[in-house]
This record gives C-alpha cells, sequence and structure tokens, in this order.
C-alpha cells in the first residue's frame, strides 16, 4: 500500500474538489477471487468455466428478467453525466471506472451487444461492446470498487441503482466460477456455523459469560446475558463483530444495559448469532433468502414475538424491506411489533415510554456528530415515520450526548457519504482502495473536528465502524473517537 | 413518387414509434420486480408515490440536486421541446384552433430555449472530461439530431417559409394513410427527413428514458415498513 497516494483532504468552503479523470488509477487493485473450496461450498463452479461467455450472458438474460430494475436501468441511462463526480470512490482515486455511470456501463455495453436491436448492429455507435476476457477482469475489478451504497441513485433522474448492476455483476461472475473470497467465505461461514466469525455455540457462550460478568462489576447489576432461552420474548440479532471488535463490544454492552434496565425477556440466539447477510453484497438472492430464513427459523423455534435487529447497517436494510419477502410473512411475531425492529426504534419507543432514562451530562466533553450509514439511509426506514432513520438515531443521541455536530448536509441523511468499506469490500487486500474511498467522509468530518472540536464519530454499522476506525488515522483524524451510538445510550442510561 | 415514399415512410414509422415504445415497455413490466428497492426515504403512501414521480418528471428534482447547470439545460430544452410539439398540433387541424394561438405567439422562444439547452448539453459532453468518457458516438449523434430539427424547424418558420396549410395536408394525409403531395421546398424534406429519424431512433434507443423515470423500482415503490 502506497500511503503517498492517498490524496490529503482538501476541502473549499464546503465544496469538494472534483478531480480530473485519470485512466486506470485504480486497475491494479482486485480483491482476492474465491478459492475453488470455498466456491464449491457455497454450490458454485471452482474455477472459470470453460463455457464462461455464453453462461455469463444467458446468467445476464435470466437476471434481466428477474430484476425489474436492473433490465430498466440498462435503457433508461442517458449519460447525463449527474452521478459522475457523486461516488465516494470516484472522489478519492479519480478512477473513470469508478463513476457510477461508467460502471455500469461495463455491463451496459455487454448488454447492448447481445440484447439490444442497435448494439447488435451498430455496436460502435452506441458504446456496445463483447465480453471478452480483459471485460471479465474490468467486471472482476470494478464491480469490487462498489459499496452498493446507493448515493448516486439519489442524483439520478432516472432513479438508476448502481448496486442493483454491481449485484447482478458480482452475481453473474460468482455464476461462472469468479467469486470474491472475503464475501464467499463469510457466506459459507454463516451457512456452516451460524455467523459470519465462525464463533460455535461454546465460544459464544464464553463470550456472552464474560461480557456479563465485565458489566456485572462495573455497574454492581446482577446481568445475565442469555442464549437460546425458549422463555425469551425477544430475540436479539447483532452484526457478530459486536461480539468481539473495538469499538462494537462497548455498543453491545450498551444495548444489553439498556435491555436490562427496561427488564425486557430477551435472549441472542446460536442458530442466529449474526445480522449480517453479505448475499446482499454478492447479489446471490438464494443465499440471502437462506440467511435471512435462519433468523425467521431461530425467532420461531425460540417461540419469539419480537425480533430486534442490532447496529448493522446491511443487515437492517434486510430486515426492514426483504425479510417479508424473501422468507414470508411474520404470523408469529406480536402484532403490534409485526416486523424485525432496529435496536435503536427499540431504545426510542423505550426512552418516550420513560421505561429507561438518559442522562447526557454523563457523556460531558464529548462533542459527537453523526455519520448516517448507507443501507439505513437510502435502503431502509426507521420508527414507522418518514424520515424515522435520520430522525431516531438523532433523537437518542441528543437524549444522550451535551453537544451534537452536524456534518456538512451534502454529506448526511440522504446525501451520506459510505464509509469507504461497505458492500464487501472490508477487507485488507482492498486497503488502498477503502482509504482512499474515506475522503470525502474525512473531508466532511475535518470540517467539524476544525470548527466545533468534534471528538466522536458515532455509527450504528459493524463495517462503518471498523472501516472508519481503521482508515480515518491515515486522514490524519485517528484522534476522532468511532463510537457505537449504543455505547454513548450505555453511557448516559440511569442505572 | 418521393412525396409518396415519405409519406409511406411517415406512416410505418408511427406504427414503429408506438409499436417499438410498447414493446420496450412491455420487456420492463415483464420483468419481476422480485425485492422492493425504493430509495428511501420513500413516500409511504401511493398518492406520496404519484407526487415523487411527478417531482421527477416535471421538474428533475434529482437533477436538481446533482447539477443545476444540467439541470437548467434539460429544462429548458424538454419544456421548450414540449412547447413546440404542441404548436405542431396545427397541423392536426385543417383550421387553427384559438387554444394555440398564444403558443403559436411564443414558438420562437421556445425554439431558443431548445437550440440553447441543447448546446449547453452538447458543449458538457464535449468540455467536461467525465461527461466525455462516458459517451458513445450515438449520445452525441442524439444531440446533433435534435439541434438540426430545431434549426430546420427555425428557417422553416422565419428564414425560408413554406405554406402551412399544405405541410398540414401532408401529415393529415399520414395519419388517414392517404397520399397527399407535399408543398415542393427542400428545407421542409430536411426537416422531415431529420424528424422520420426522430421517430426511428426513439424506441430503440435511450430516448425513450421518461417512460423508464416512471417505471423505475426506485422511484416507484413506496417505503411499506
Amino acid at each position: 500500500m502506497k500511503e503517498s497516494s492517498v490524496p490529503a483532504a482538501q476541502v473549499v468552503g464546503r465544496y469538494r474538489v472534483i478531480p480530473i479523470i485519470q485512466e486506470q488509477a485504480m486497475a491494479n487493485i482486485s480483491t482476492a477471487k474465491a478459492t475453488p473450496a470455498i466456491q464449491h461450498e457455497v454450490g458454485l463452479p471452482g474455477a472459470l468455466v470453460a463455457d464462461w461467455h455464453d453462461k455469463a450472458i444467458s446468467r445476464l438474460g435470466t437476471l434481466l428478467k428477474e430484476r425489474r430494475g436492473l433490465q430498466v436501468f440498462m435503457d433508461s441511462c442517458t449519460k447525463c453525466g449527474a452521478c459522475t463526480d457523486k461516488c465516494h470512490y470516484f472522489l478519492g482515486t479519480g478512477d473513470p471506472l469508478n463513476m457510477p455511470v461508467a460502471r455500469q456501463d461495463l455491463l451496459r455495453s455487454v448488454y447492448r451487444r447481445h440484447f439490444t436491436f442497435a448494439g447488435k448492429w451498430f455496436p460502435k455507435l452506441v458504446g456496445a461492446r463483447e465480453l471478452d476476457k480483459p471485460m471479465l477482469e474490468d467486471w472482476y475489478r470494478y464491480f469490487h470498487q462498489c459499496s452498493e451504497c446507493r448515493r448516486c441513485t439519489v442524483f439520478c433522474p432516472k432513479g438508476i441503482d448502481t448496486s442493483e448492476v454491481t449485484m447482478a455483476g458480482r452475481d453473474i461472475l460468482a455464476s461462472i466460477g469468479i467469486g470474491q473470497q472475503y464475501s464467499q467465505e463469510i457466506i459459507a461461514k454463516v451457512n456452516r456455523v451460524g455467523n459470519n466469525l465462525g464463533m460455535k455455540k461454546p465460544a459464544l457462550i464464553d463470550v456472552l459469560d464474560n461480557l456479563a460478568e465485565d458489566i456485572s462489576d462495573d455497574t454492581g447489576l446482577a446481568i445475565r446475558i442469555p442464549l437460546d432461552d425458549a422463555s425469551a420474548d425477544m430475540l436479539i440479532v447483532t452484526p457478530s463483530a459486536d461480539f468481539f471488535a473495538e469499538p462494537h463490544v462497548d455498543g453491545l454492552i450498551g444495548m444489553i444495559k439498556v435491555l436490562h434496565v427496561a427488564g425486557i425477556r430477551y435472549t441472542f440466539s446460536s442458530q442466529a448469532s449474526e445480522a449480517a447477510n453479505f448475499a446482499l453484497f454478492t447479489g446471490q438472492r438464494d443465499q440471502m433468502q437462506g440467511i435471512a430464513q435462519r433468523i425467521s427459523t431461530a425467532a420461531q423455534a425460540l417461540g419469539v414475538s419480537r425480533i430486534v435487529m442490532g447496529e448493522c447497517g446491511h443487515a437492517w436494510r434486510v430486515a426492514y424491506s426483504f425479510m417479508d419477502t424473501l422468507v414470508g410473512g411474520f404470523d408469529y411475531l406480536d402484532p403490534e411489533h409485526p416486523r424485525p425492529e432496529h435496536i435503536c426504534e427499540l431504545t426510542y419507543e423505550l426512552l418516550k415510554a420513560g421505561r429507561i432514562q438518559l442522562d447526557p451530562t454523563r457523556n460531558d466533553g464529548k462533542v459527537v456528530t453523526f455519520h448516517d450509514s448507507c443501507n439505513v439511509a437510502r435502503g431502509s426506514g426507521m420508527g414507522g415515520i418518514r424520515r424515522g432513520q435520520f430522525i431516531v438515531p438523532r433523537a437518542l443521541l441528543k437524549a444522550s450526548v451535551p453537544e451534537i455536530i452536524e456534518m456538512s448536509s451534502d454529506a448526511t441523511m440522504q446525501k451520506t457519504f459510505c464509509c469507504g468499506g461497505g458492500g464487501g469490500l472490508l477487507t485488507d487486500d482492498l486497503m488502498e482502495l477503502r482509504i482512499k474511498g474515506a475522503l470525502p467522509r474525512a473531508q466532511a468530518l475535518q470540517a467539524v473536528v476544525d470548527s466545533h472540536g468534534v471528538t466522536h464519530l458515532v455509527a450504528i454499522c459493524a463495517i462503518c465502524k471498523t472501516q472508519l476506525s481503521q482508515v480515518l488515522p491515515h486522514h490524519n483524524l485517528g484522534d476522532v473517537q468511532v463510537t457505537s451510538l449504543h455505547e454513548l445510550v450505555g453511557n448516559a442510561i440511569i442505572l | 413518387m418521393f412525396d409518396l415514399a415519405l409519406a409511406l415512410s411517415y406512416s410505418l414509422a408511427l406504427v414503429w414509434l408506438v409499436g417499438g415504445c410498447a414493446y420496450r415497455v412491455g420487456i420492463w413490466l415483464k420483468a419481476r420486480n422480485s425485492l422492493p428497492i425504493p430509495l428511501t426515504p420513500a413516500p409511504r403512501t401511493r398518492s406520496g408515490v404519484v407526487m415523487r414521480l411527478c417531482l421527477e418528471l416535471f421538474a428533475f428534482r434529482s437533477l436538481a440536486r446533482a447539477d443545476k447547470t444540467t439541470w437548467l439545460a434539460s429544462l429548458l430544452f424538454h419544456y421548450g421541446l414540449l412547447w413546440l410539439a404542441i404548436v405542431h398540433l396545427r397541423f392536426v387541424f385543417t383550421s387553427l384552433p384559438t387554444f394555440l394561438i398564444p403558443f403559436i405567439q411564443y414558438s420562437g422562444w421556445a425554439t431558443l430555449c431548445v437550440i440553447v439547452g441543447l448546446s449547453v448539453l452538447l458543449l458538457r459532453r464535449l468540455l467536461v472530461d467525465r461527461v466525455r468518457y462516458v459517451s458513445a458516438p450515438s449520445d452525441y449523434l442524439h444531440l446533433m439530431l435534435l439541434i438540426s430539427i430545431a434549426v430546420s424547424g427555425a428557417l422553416l418558420k422565419r428564414v425560408w417559409p413554406v405554406n402551412l396549410f399544405e405541410v398540414g395536408e401532408f401529415l393529415r394525409g399520414v395519419f388517414r394513410v392517404s397520399w397527399v403531395p407535399l408543398p415542393d421546398h427542400a428545407g421542409l424534406v430536411v426537416h422531415l427527413l431529420l424528424v422520420l429519424v426522430l421517430l426511428l431512433v426513439f424506441p430503440i434507443s435511450k430516448l425513450l428514458h421518461g417512460v423508464g423515470v416512471i417505471v423505475s423500482p426506485t422511484f416507484n415503490q413506496r417505503d411499506r415498513g
């Protein structure tokens, strides 16, 4: 990794500098391809199949019929250029293939060649291209330089969602034998063991017991963290990073404090010990369905009436937007809470009902800003109210900390910038991309650090937390603490 | 003979236009909507969705968020074109309906809007490195075709007048599939041929993007949470 190639944070007023395009700037960045063993484990060919070209085109044809969005997006782009300066990976790298429209065109040009009249007869005229080996490599490289954050969609006058194109591209690649090691290995592990970390039940019991002991020592309360408790009313599903990683685990502790104080009979599940669903990233709907099914099956087996998801962005999108379509209805849940809920919704509800009290002075000295996570901001909702995904977390923050500073409005809420590590890119072999992709977030953060002395960047997504705490030091923002929202809630809660 | 060929081409082009657009939109609608992908925050009600689509269709809201110059140029072009399309309704009627008079009165300004709007879009495509990078020859040709139609139309109106009643007779003939001779006017033939190309290209190109806005699930699905 070349540190010198990381652009310095530049802020000119509130306007970012749009880079001049630099062809091939990120052509050397490619994430590791899945090993044959992993590919086989997830039911995919181990290596590039012999008739890969025809298989790929036929898979594209299938996806076009199954995903209306993809089909419309292939046709409706006018190349107006509105999206070209909106992607954090383009802003951070200057590689033109990281402009959303250019990324889509990798697939669209092949689509035109094989599925449109103009592309079949006048390929040069309309920019139609054949799917050859170099194109295949570009697909693999640049569909793995998109975090599927949908920021470009906000600015697209046709509503084109690049994440649908990226997902289709990755699905096709995986189906002909070129999956991504990082995501496919995680999918294999969650199928095999129940969580992305591959943590088996005894290990999970250990972790939760230790955590309970720590909280008890800290607070003097008798805390027990139930696992697979059939007497529970509520299933809690968090990203497995919450069990280990910093700063995630402090957020989990905060959640447990909230549940304890409110007197909720909750349980974790060893079968569904993972909120994340990496099949969303790889575009594999069958895998996404299976991974989502685990949660529903566990909830029914435990006989709970509520499902609550922890702080995880894409898990929340799957739970909020896709789960009822993927795994059927939620008849078994409490009719008052007929769908999976977000931990922020639960905590907010408890706060409003007076079942928990928060004292913001316990976070004195902290100046916080909130990083909206892409899948929450643009792929889901919260609290049953319009813009709830922005309102609810901020209301919790307001009750928990003395001072909140908002970053620039073109870097928050619906226009929020991705942390740079979402969409299955949170892997070490993409570190250079991750650092560069965090540039717009770093610029927005730098501005509020300079103007208001912000000390904490708060997130409600495990990927955002890992990514930002790893890359912010590269942008000279290592002093800013990346923090779970529920860590601050946990500090402020009156026990 | 040429007149007949042109009239016949127009009749066929209209069939091609309607059939082609229906075919393409049919492909869109036949594709399954497997998972809901509204871009949130999304409207929670159907009327909210209609509102959202109207804002996108008539005010180009997302484009306004993205880039004000492109937005303004696009608005000028599209509304100018709509205005001129209404002006061309005069050829449907044998006597001029009064509601068209104000449209005809300001058609010069509309033409100017179209030409200025399209020129800005073309210049942007040529001068902004990012947009140039993603442009195929067809993207330039679409713009140049539209500019030539607008310019040739303006010339017919202002520099090289043509008998409008006779043009109307010819076009009404096209709709009735009965041949009426065209006024002997080379400029008119150029204008009509350019429009013919537009009609042919429309259903097999990106020009159908307006319908795409309505069919896009990110816009037309509601937040059901």
